[in-house]
């Protein structure tokens, strides 16, 4: 028997010890590559701001007749994380050579983030050949698109419709049908004048909430910020007289100005009646009214945007988290098969919308009997893919560029200046173009 | 050659062996001497290990950053001092050094002196029901943020917010817009500053107070000494080392303050309630301009560590006197 000294004992302890440390470190240090995958069980790992994509993505694994000639048997792992750390953790895990995840749900406005830098080139799967059977079929695949590549699929239209309580209207004598904004802007000033009531509302609240609220009214009068190849397109005719609309409406007390159309002050609002109507996308009915007025059940009713005279659209969009693969993975073909089977097939779009209540994103559905004959209980039982199916028809391309969120953290000062009428709509927008193309040269 | 003569000590050993037996000696006297010599060191290293790694490598590697322009991805190209250059005609950055220094500037001023008065209160002989006051003083620094900013954010509504309804019905008047005028907006953000920090600070000054010797109060007033004298020549000397500490601390901490802008506006409107703090996570977690944002945490922690010495020095921090 050999003697061991316990100096001996304890430096081959110590040794073996700093061994099974270094192990994973270096371990880590190495490349993570490995055989993909390309049959049988696979878990898909999905990061993720909202439980309703979780929800769906492990629906659809569970789904026998989605998964109907798979090879691979699925289960999914989700992560929750904040919509903005989805993306700073995944691109930190990508410095480090880490776990990325397979699907990563990006929120429309940081999607903008990996548009510098060839960084969503460099980590997703380009979707061009995904989605190429589809053409003009699939809707909102801009603002996901860098030079015109998509990278990643939107989980929801998020249509831009007027939701608005039909007793007020009734009370009130505005018509449900009215045509233009316009005209809705005069009834709006009426009813402020004698009812302390508004028909729309803006957003007063941080730089994201005021852009967003201007966009939305933007598209939908055929203008935008930037156009497909990225360059800005906001110095234009329809930016001006929508911020003039806005403006003017705020001024009469037609739109009511609040901090964003989820807090406190805008359930109050609601819940007061002091908003009889406002133009807000499909989700918000869950989100905002459902969450925040319950008991106006049955009063609310929705219908397609009135048309701005000078032209547009009667749908907007506000809004939507793409689902993006990520490249290169053991698991980037499963995951790209099961993003395809869930976001690409009639049947998968309606397992979104049971899950979710995601609208689709396949043009042709908004004509099927699945989705047409759904009827929706808080708004009176309402045939909801009657509006939707209309504003789907008339959607606005919304283009995304780099420069997005510098566009935004300058642009809603002096809206918000504009709409407090401390400046010109003119003046504003003059403002934000120069701070924009300031900070942008940088 | 002399064979080796066999001693009775000793037992006879080759020559090699001998000489390997001196060597292992030699080795081993050297071996202990170096490990009395560095024993020491190695006691002492984890804390250098880990000083090292967790604050002078993310220093460095900040500073290297600092001089790169680098979207998070790929390899951050190096362009000298330009960021630095940048950033000083910056108009953003301004405004949110300027915003930063409104804070610094209130904190100290009125959050401090705010703290030692509710401290000198609180330990006023006889109070009934310290205990609840000293809780209610600090569960604001216990509240989740996320609840203070939706309570808040309905406090200072125009439309429907308790302030504004409140000066309705006292004083007739209701329609400031707490969080949609630049100048308001930063009064509603050193409001929450004033709401959720003096509290805490109160504890360190009461904790203080607490220490200082009844005796002098009762001399002070054998002498004559009213209250505001005994405030003055007592308890304000006798509590200099408190407040020293609590000022630095209050100082370099307001320099990066993030929470109260960022949930209660976002640093707006526009960039009215922005600061350092949030300037830099704006540049690097929403812009993606992370070499741009390096810069900028350079900036903020030469000057905070300036700041920091110099009110260390002022103040006499840690010297008795």
């Amino acid at each position: 028997m050999t003697d061991i000294s316990r100096r001996s004992l304890l430096r081959a302890a110590g040794g073996a010890g700093l061994g099974l440390l270094a192990a994973p470190a270096l371990a880590a240090c190495g490349s993570s590559a490995a055989a993909p995958v390309r049959s049988g069980n696979v878990t898909v790992s999905l990061w993720t701001h909202d439980p309703g994509y979780v929800k769906t993505f492990q629906s659809a694994a569970k789904d026998t007749k989605l998964m109907r000639g798979s090879r691979f048997a699925y289960s999914v792992k989700p992560t929750a994380a904040a919509g903005s750390d989805v993306v700073t953790r995944m691109m930190a895990q990508a410095v480090a050579d880490g776990d990325t995840p397979d699907l990563a749900g990006l929120i429309i406005d940081q999607f903008p983030r990996v548009m510098n830098a060839r960084i969503a080139e460099n980590l997703f799967v380009d979707l061009r050949d995904t989605v190429r059977p589809f053409g003009d079929d699939l809707l909102k695949l801009a603002p996901y698109s860098v030079d015109k590549v998509p990278y990643a699929l939107d989980s929801d239209n998020s249509i831009t419709v007027l939701y608005y309580r039909q007793d007020l209207f009734d009370k009130y004598k505005v018509p449900e049908a009215v045509e233009t904004w316009e005209e809705l802007l005069e009834h709006g000033e009426r009813l402020a004048k004698d009812h302390k009531t508004s028909i729309g509302m803006v957003s007063t609240g941080d730089n994201g909430a005021i852009v967003n609220g201007f966009n939305q009214f933007l598209l939908q009068r055929g203008g935008g910020f930037f156009n497909a190849s990225g360059e800005l397109t906001l110095d234009s005719p329809e930016a001006l007289e929508v911020l003039e609309f806005m403006t003017q409406g705020v001024r009469s007390g037609a739109l009511l100005a609040l901090p964003d159309p989820y807090g406190a002050a805008c359930a109050a609002a609601l819940k007061t009646g002091r908003l009889a109507a406002t133009a807000m996308p499909n989700w918000y009915n869950a989100y905002g009214l459902q969450a925040n007025v319950p008991d106006q059940k049955g009063r609310w009713r929705m219908r397609t945007l009135p048309r701005f005279e000078g032209g547009g659209h009667v749908g907007s969009t506000l809004g939507g988290t793409g689902i993006a693969v990520l490249k290169d993975k053991p698991h980037t073909q499963a995951a790209l098969e099961l993003l395809k089977r869930v976001y690409l097939t009639r049947e998968g779009q309606i397992l979104r919308y049971n899950n979710g209540g995601f609208l689709p994103t396949l043009q042709p559905l908004y004509r099927d009997p699945e989705f047409t004959q759904i009827e929706d209980e808080y708004l009176g039982g309402q045939r909801v893919f009657d509006v939707y199916g209309k504003a789907a028809a008339d959607l606005p391309v919304f283009y995304q560029a780099a420069g997005m969120q510098i566009l935004i953290d300058v642009l809603g000062g002096p809206i918000l200046d504009a709409l407090k009428g401390r400046t010109s709509p003119a003046a504003a927008l003059k403002a934000g173009l120069k701070a924009y193309r300031q900070q942008v040269k940088r | 050659m002399t064979a080796p003569t066999p001693t009775r000590s000793a037992p006879a050993v080759p020559a090699a062996a001998k000489g390997a037996s001196a060597d292992g000696a030699t080795s081993r006297t050297w071996w202990m001497r170096r490990q009395r010599t560095w024993a020491p060191y190695v006691f002492i290293s984890p804390f250098y290990l880990l000083f090292g790694l967790f604050m002078l490598v993310p220093i460095l590697v900040g500073l290297y950053l600092s001089c790169t322009e680098w979207a998070g991805l790929g390899t951050p190209q190096w362009v000298g001092l330009r960021n630095y250059r940048d950033l000083l005609s910056d108009a953003s950055f301004w405004t949110a050094v300027g915003n930063t220094t409104l804070y610094v500037v209130f904190t100290m001023c009125v959050v401090l002196p705010a703290s030692l008065l509710i401290a000198q209160a609180l330990n006023a002989r006889g109070l009934r029901g310290r205990d609840l006051f000293r809780l209610t003083y600090f569960m604001p620094v216990v509240i989740s943020p996320i609840v203070i900013i939706l309570v808040f954010g309905l406090f200072f509504d125009t439309e429907f917010g308790l302030l504004n309804a409140l000066g309705q019905a006292l004083f007739g008047f209701g329609g400031i817009d707490w969080l949609g005028d630049p100048e308001w907006a930063k009064v509603s953000v050193v409001i929450l500053v004033l709401w959720r920090w003096t509290g805490y600070l109160t504890i360190f000054f009461l904790a203080g107070l607490q220490n200082v010797p009844r005796e002098l109060y009762e001399a002070a007033a054998i002498d004559g000494a009213g209250p505001v004298s005994r405030f003055l020549n007592v308890t304000l000397p006798c509590l200099r080392p408190v407040t020293a500490f609590v000022a630095v601390t209050v100082l370099v901490s307001t320099a990066q303050i993030f929470d109260e802008p960022f949930l209660l506006t976002q640093g707006g409107p526009g960039e009215s309630t922005l600061s350092v703090a949030m300037f830099i996570f704006r540049a690097g977690f929403q812009r993606q301009q992370l070499g741009y944002a390096a810069a900028a945490g350079v900036l903020l922690f030469i000057a905070v560590f300036v700041l920091g010495r110099l009110a260390m020095r002022l103040l006499r921090v840690g010297r008795d006197d």
